[in-house]
Formats: C-alpha cells, structure tokens, sequence
C-alpha cells in the first residue's frame, strides 16, 4: 500500500513541528515523521526561556513552546504523525520509504520538507572516549527529561550558547560546574549567559583547551592547557582539574545523509556547521518540491528554526496548491529572520548565507549604535563598569526604585519591553538587535521585567543616603529558594562574597513562573554589586 | 542518582519496574530509556571496545553515535539510549566482534 | 607521541597515528582511508568521525575542506536488517 500525502515532513523537532501546522493549516494533508517516540527534539530539554522577538515565542521557556506546538498540531485533523518512524530512502518514482514498526512503509508526498535537525561534534584529545565524557545534548537528556543527576563535578569543554545554558542547568540540578573551557579568545555564546554563570562562581577560561581526560575506566580529571594566538599550547600552561565528568559542547553539524538521499545537491560551509543542502532563500533545495528548515538548512538558533519551518511549510502549500494567499505571510517570516540575523551574532550566519547564495551578495549590516566596547564582557562574562555606568540613572534618581538592565550585546530579543506595563522600556529605532533602553521617567521599580529577560540580567536597585542602605532585587532559579526575612550571602557578579543581607521581598507566583525575584536590603555601597544570592552554607563554586 | 527536587522542572516518573543488566537487577520508571535507568544506577561503563578494548559508555544518548550497543532480550547492536526499559528486559553488554 | 594514541573513530577503534600514517602513505580521500581503516564504516556510518578525519587530511595535505567532505551516501541510510525490509514485502 503507498500512502499519499500533499507534504511529508521528516523531523518532529521545532522545525518539523512548524513546517507541519504551517501546512496542515492551509489545507495541506501532511504527514510528520519523527524518528524516536515523541515530539518536540531538543525542545523539550530547554529549560530556558527563549531569546528572540515577543511574537515568536520569545520569553517562553523551550519546554513550554513544545507544548504549545504539539497542542496545535493534534488541533489539526489533516496532519498524522508518525512516531518511532525512520525515513530510508527516497526513490526515482517519487516514492519515500520509511521504517514504522519494524515494517517498511511506502509514501508517496507530492512535497517535502526535511528537518532532521543536527548532531554534535567530537573533540579529539587523549581519552576522549572514556565513559563520563558526555556530549552536552546527553547531559540534557538526563537531567532534564529523566530527571537524573548527570555527574557530581562537571568540566564544560565549549562557550556557545550550548556549553553555557547546559552549565547553568546542570548548576539548577544540583551539580557542580568546575568551569568551562574556550579555545577561542571570547567566550563563543551570548554575553548574558556567561554573566549568570560567572555570578554561580563559575570560572569561564578562554584560550584554554583539553588535552587529556584522567582515568582508567571513568573520568577522573582532565587535563588543560592555555593556548597562545595560533592556537598552540602555551609551554609550562598545563594544569590538572579533578572532575567526574566532561561534556562536550564543541559545536554542531547537520545531519546531511538524508539530502545526497533525497538527490538534493549539498555543499561545505564551515560557517553553517558543515555540509549543508544548496537552497534558495524560500528554503526550497535543487530538487523541486523537497524543501529543508532548522538546523539541517544550516546551525542556527531554535527561533530561527521555528520561523524556516512555517517558512518552508508554507513555500510547500505554495508549490502542491499555486495558492498565493501565504505570500504576505511569507514576506513576514523572511523579514523576522533578516531581523534575527541581522546583528553582530548574526555575522557568522550572514557569511554562511553569503557563500550559498552565490550571486545574491548579503551584505553585513553595521549597526549603529552607542558603540560601549564590550572586550572585558566578551573575554571573562562580566562587564566594565563603564559598561554598568550607561545603564544607570543619575543620583537623585536612585531614590527610588529603577530597573538596570545588564544586557550590552547586540542580540536579538525583545521580551522586556512587553513585560513592562509602564512602557519604560524600549528598544532604539526599534531594532531587535539592539540593546533595550529604560526611561526612568517611568520606570516604577515594580519588578515586573526581572523574571521575563531570557538573559536574567534585569535587576532593580533603590538607595537610600540618609540610612546608609539600599535594596537590590536579582532573578533566582535555583534550589535552596530563600525565605523572607532569611539572612543570605551576596555574591558578586564574579561569585565572590561581598558580605551578608536580608531577604525583605519574594515574588514567586504564576507570572514569574519558577524565575523567582528576590528582594535583598543591604550596605548603600553594595546595591550595585549585588548580582546574586545563596543561602549561607550552600556555596557550590567553581574550582579553577 | 534521580533528581528529587528541580527548581524549573517537574519529574513524572511511571509504574516502577525492573530489569537485569549483566545478571544485575536494576530499578527503573516506566517510559525511562535503559541508558537512563543504568545511569540513575551508577553504572557508566557499558562495554569494551572491539579492537583496542578500551571501556565505553553513553556519548550522546540520542541514538546517533553507537556507543551504547547492547544485547536486549536477544537482540544484539540495540541502542539502549533510545530503546525504554521495560519490565523483566534482560539486558546484557557486548563485544561488537562477537554479536556480528 | 601521545597524541597518536587519540581515537577519532570509535565505532571502530581507528586512532590518530592510523589515520595520519594513512595519509602519509598517500591515502588523501575519506574513501579510501574507509575503506582500509574501517572508520567510517561502524554502526553510527561515520557521523562521528568523519568530519575529524576530513579535518586532518585538510591539515596534513592542505586541500580544501569542501573537497574532502563532497562523498556519497546511498540509500538506505538508516541502520535497517533483512527481516525488516523483508517483513515490508510480505505486505503488499
Ligand atoms: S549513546 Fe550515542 S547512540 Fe546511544
Ligand atoms: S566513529 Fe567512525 S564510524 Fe562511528
């Protein structure tokens, strides 16, 4: 029996979920195939909210988008979805063959979209395959979908946006992160996730690298050394860290077996994560018909994979009906992911994007902006103080409460300015990339936007003279949640302890949804250096 | 070891079950991945390399690079990082160059 | 050295030292350092090794990445036994 659909999407991941209700709903029968036994792929291990534009699910932790997606996908009667279902091959005769149930099954889908995401890299160095060395999606898997403690001491090889999220929640399970490791001179991921894992007292060592895992038959240690300019070892630089587990965060590489599969013509760019599917800016590969979305079509952050889905989804109800009624929403979607790309972590991409589309020449953008240098931000995740100082309003201001928002890189998000019900926060001339603004003519101190940054790096501070004394509330996502009244030590944003307050407010309800905001009174001349608390006795810190 | 308490997340755990690995009772939730209930387990070292015998364990845990192969109920080269446990499952480690 | 002893190809057991006497020997294409060496060929296809192999040939021969990479895979590229195409047969 073959069965026929309008589309098949293979990959239930974000992409795959996207390009499948972006078809389903404009009449498409589409079938979804995924490979293991649910929906969502690296959705459901996200734990974070997302960074991004408001109206594309930014704000939104990754577990929850899942859910909502896949509730909108069962919504949809012309979709089936096909679980624990591996795509094998695709013929001449337009035949798709696939693994259901341990039976090959024929499909014969008059469009395609292939979303079957991407894999992680290995790392060579010696050991490197010795039991405790985990990639970071592993590390994910455990802890955050079986809920089990992954390791008790955890070396990150890796300062991407992976290594640096996945440090921070191995920290919320209850494990000790002894620091992360970065070949490179800058720390490879956003800014503001470095700051929160600096304030835990997690080391972050750039222009370090492995060169040994220490064990017989587990990992015991590793082995580091410092790296000059080119990258090689510094003589005399080695240094030996006890841990009991490494994981790798070194990058992704799509996975392209299906395309050379499909007869879809596939190049090599390094900027996009390897080899990838030669395709036109609608997504639509050199096999008519056959389109591609997320990480496959090139590794990228989830937002953009959620907008090449519906993207690439609708370029499909476009090819199968001739229907031209989705071509405003096309239009809208290709604006929102210029938007993404369009700052300085965009660079990488647009370079990418540059060589596959050879004649179209994509232009990096120069954002003009208050041009703060970031170098001492980028080097160790914590800003200068020249850097702070921007953010903050003059003296008479501060007595009363005002938001600072500690977010300096040009990344692409937008939550704060719609979490604030005064309108105090804005973003210049309404460029998603650049840093948001507050108008502390109407900033009331009224906490709302600390426990919606993505970033966590809104706090809310007030001082007052007179007493000597000042309060500063910081965001809080961590076990050992203090109490009212608690006497709790304060950290800095390196992590060191700057002294002792006392805890005077917690907002912990429905709308800070698990990101607690904590209230602190303390000594005037600690207000601005309060970037974190512990309850005394909790210390977990790096040891590097 | 389970987590217990997580300050984002909230584990459902199913029906408890049981399953031998190498003769070994292990625990484990329904709708749990072998590989995770070994891991709860402390078990990290799966098996030994065919060639150079050097000890292996879980790497990726999404069913890409091999490095879990075990022998479950009979069947040999299964992926046990995305295969669930389930109740009475033998599960047994193995050495490629034999199962081929 | 040391470094000759690190695995780039698990599935396999191939090392560093292999690989890069391979390549010493003439051996410049991912196909035929395959196809004598076995990595590549172990169960996860060489997902794992392949592009840390292609990195190496790059370096010690300086030829282009893209080159090295441009290989062919051929259907069925999912790991699939006998019974089961077989049982796919029998339903029809
Ligand atoms: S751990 Fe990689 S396939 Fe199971
Ligand atoms: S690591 Fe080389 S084939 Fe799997």
């Amino acid at each position: 029996m073959i069965l026929e659909y309008d589309a098949a999407i293979i990959g239930g991941g974000p992409a795959g979920i996207c390009a499948a209700i972006a078809a389903g709903k404009n009449g498409l029968k589409t079938l979804l195939i995924e490979e293991r036994d649910f929906l969502g792929g690296q959705l459901i291990k996200q734990t974070h909210r997302f960074f991004g534009s408001e109206e594309e699910h930014a704000g939104t932790r990754g577990i929850h988008i899942a859910d909502d997606l896949k509730a909108e996908l069962v919504g949809l009667s012309n979709i089936d979805v096909m679980t624990s279902t591996t795509a094998l091959g695709y013929y001449e005769d337009g035949i798709l063959t696939a693994l259901h149930d341990e039976k090959m099954v024929k499909i014969k889908p008059k469009s395609m979209v292939l979303a079957t995401g991407a894999f992680e890299r290995f790392l060579p160095f010696e050991n490197n395959d010795l039991p405790g060395i985990f990639g970071a999606g592993a590390v994910q898997t455990l802890m955050n979908i079986y809920g089990i403690k992954p390791a008790d001491k955890v070396l990150m090889i890796g300062s991407g946006n992976i290594g640096l999220i996945v440090s921070y929640q191995l920290i919320q399970a209850g494990v000790q992160v002894i620091g992360v490791v970065e070949a490179a001179s800058k720390i490879g991921g956003y800014l503001v996730h470095a700051s929160k894992l600096r304030r835990l007292g997690v080391p972050i060592m750039t222009r370090h690298t492995i060169k040994k895992a220490i064990g017989t038959d587990k990992v015991q240690g590793a082995l580091l050394c410092q790296l000059d300019e080119n990258w090689q070892e510094i003589e005399g630089s080695q240094k030996q860290v006890a841990c009991d587990a490494i994981c790798l965060a070194v990058g992704l590489t799509p996975l392209a077996d299906i395309l050379s599969q499909m007869g879809c013509e596939t190049t090599f760019i390094g900027e996009l994560g390897g080899i990838v599917p030669k395709r036109t800016a609608d997504l639509e590969t050199t096999k008519p018909g056959v389109f591609v979305a997320g990480d496959l079509a090139g590794i990228e952050e989830a937002s953009a994979a959620m907008l090449e889905g519906e993207l690439a989804g609708l370029n499909a109800v476009k090819f199968v009906t001739g229907d031209e009624r989705v071509n405003e929403r096309i239009h809208h979607l290709k604006g929102e992911l210029h938007g993404l790309r369009a700052g300085p972590v965009g660079e990488k991409i647009r370079y990418g994007l540059a060589q596959l589309f050879e004649d179209s020449v994509i232009t990096s953008e120069k954002i003009d902006s208050h041009e703060h240098d970031i170098t001492q931000l980028a080097h160790t995740g914590i800003p200068a103080w020249e850097n702070i100082d921007e953010k903050m309003p003059d003296e008479q201001r501060m007595i009363k409460p005002y938001a600072v928002i500690e977010c300096f890189q040009e990344i692409p998000c937008n939550p704060c300015v719609f979490s604030c019900p005064f309108d105090a926060i804005y973003i210049p001339k309404e460029d998603i990339n650049l840093s948001p603004v507050v108008n502390f003519d109407k900033c009331t101190g009224c906490l709302s936007c600390i426990s919606g940054c993505p970033g966590l790096a809104i706090f809310v501070e007030q001082r007052n003279p007179e007493q000597g004394k000042g309060t500063v509330s910081i965001p809080f996502e961590m076990l050992n949640r203090p109490q009212k009244g608690d006497v709790v030590d304060l950290l800095a944003r390196d992590g060191h302890k700057l002294g002792t307050g006392i805890v005077t407010r917690i907002l912990y309800g429905q709308k800070q949804d698990k990101t607690a905001v904590i209230t602190v009174e303390t000594d005037i001349e600690l207000v601005n250096k309060v970037r974190n608390i512990q309850l005394q006795g909790t210390d977990k810190k790096g040891v590097m | 070891m389970r987590i217990k308490e997580h300050p984002i997340l909230e584990f459902e755990r199913g029906k408890k079950i049981q399953f031998t690995f190498n003769g070994n009772v292990i625990e484990a939730y329904e709708g749990e991945t072998i590989a995770a209930a070994l891991h709860a387990a402390g078990i990290w070292h799966y098996n030994n390399s065919d060639v150079l015998k050097r000890p292996r364990g879980l790497f990726c845990a999404i069913g890409h690079c091999s490095s879990c192969l075990m022998t479950v109920d009979g069947v040999p080269n299964t992926r046990i990082c995305v295969t669930d446990a389930v109740d009475g499952m033998v599960v047994k480690s193995e050495n490629r160059g034999d199962a081929k | 050295m040391r470094e000759d002893d690190i695995i780039i190809c698990r599935c396999e057991d191939v090392t560093l030292g292999t690989i890069r006497e391979l390549i010493r020997q003439g051996y410049t294409t991912l196909e035929e350092i395959k196809r004598i060496a076995r990595c590549g060929m172990g169960p996860c296809q060489g997902k794992t090794c392949t592009p840390l192999i292609a990195r190496e040939i790059a370096a010690i021969t300086g030829k282009d990445i893209h080159e090295i990479m441009k290989q062919n895979h051929r259907p069925p590229f999912g790991g699939i036994t006998f019974e089961e195409i077989v049982s796919g047969r029998d339903e029809e």
